[in-house]
């Protein structure tokens, strides 16, 4: 699972430290999220949402979402 | 990618978020891991007091050493009790390498000890198999174990 947690982060020159206290996690489970170490529970990306104001699906993407896409769209034609 | 216009409120809003609580993680986590100390301490101090009060203490009088041995046995209580409430206070990927560090160490505990008594009982080895050397090996196999989680996830 891709996310964009670093970005956003960033552009709200936020530190690992303060967006870790802000979800109530450690700085280095933030660590692991952002660089695809580690998927958090949904629990703890509803909390993320929240706190940036935004939807689930803005912050957190499946890797493999286009490429199932593409499957079904194939399949519903054949 | 959509764009977002963020006003001072909202603004403001998520900054009052970012203030640390004065119950957040880190404050609990430290309280917890205090506790566990202190519970970890106390049944290591039952258990010294139990395997060594007998013989040098109180000359091996039943009733002090089954005093001695329930006391070991509520610290004991009080230690898992204390690891349990640890472990929940953890982030889910604190509590997962913790938890896979457990699993770890039970696991070579059973693999290991399971032939260390076979091999007594077989006099396979030439020394009695003493339970103490699966404790000492499944406490390296946890740390162990525990830092390679923490270095995988770092």
């Amino acid at each position: 699972m891709k996310n964009r947690l670093k970005v956003l982060r960033a552009e709200r020159d936020w530190t690992q430290a303060q967006l870790a206290d802000a979800l109530d996690v450690s700085r280095q489970t933030i660590n692991a999220i952002e660089t695809g170490k580690f998927d958090p529970s949904l629990p703890l990306a509803f909390r993320a949402a929240r706190l940036f104001a935004l939807h689930i699906e803005e912050i957190f993407h499946d890797e493999d979402r286009s490429g199932l896409a593409t499957e079904i769209k194939k399949d519903t034609y054949v | 990618m959509s764009t977002k216009l963020y006003t001072k409120t909202t603004i403001g809003d998520m900054m009052n978020q970012l203030k640390p609580p004065e119950n957040g993680y880190k404050s609990r986590i430290r309280t917890s891991t205090i506790r566990l100390y202190r519970w970890h301490g106390a049944w290591a101090a039952a258990t010294m007091l139990m395997a060594f009060g007998p013989g040098f203490l109180w000359h091996r009088a039943l009733g002090l050493t089954l005093l001695a041995a329930g006391l070991d046995v509520a610290a004991g209580v009080g230690m898992i009790l204390a690891t349990k409430k640890f472990i929940e206070e953890l982030d889910e990927l604190q509590r997962k390498i913790f938890l896979n560090a457990l699993g770890i160490a039970v696991g070579v505990g059973l693999i290991a000890g399971v032939p260390w008594t076979v091999m007594d009982a077989y006099h396979v080895i030439h020394f009695h198999a003493n339970f103490g050397f699966l404790v000492i090996l499944q406490g390296l196999a946890f740390m162990v174990s525990l830092l390679y989680g923490t270095w995988r996830y770092r």
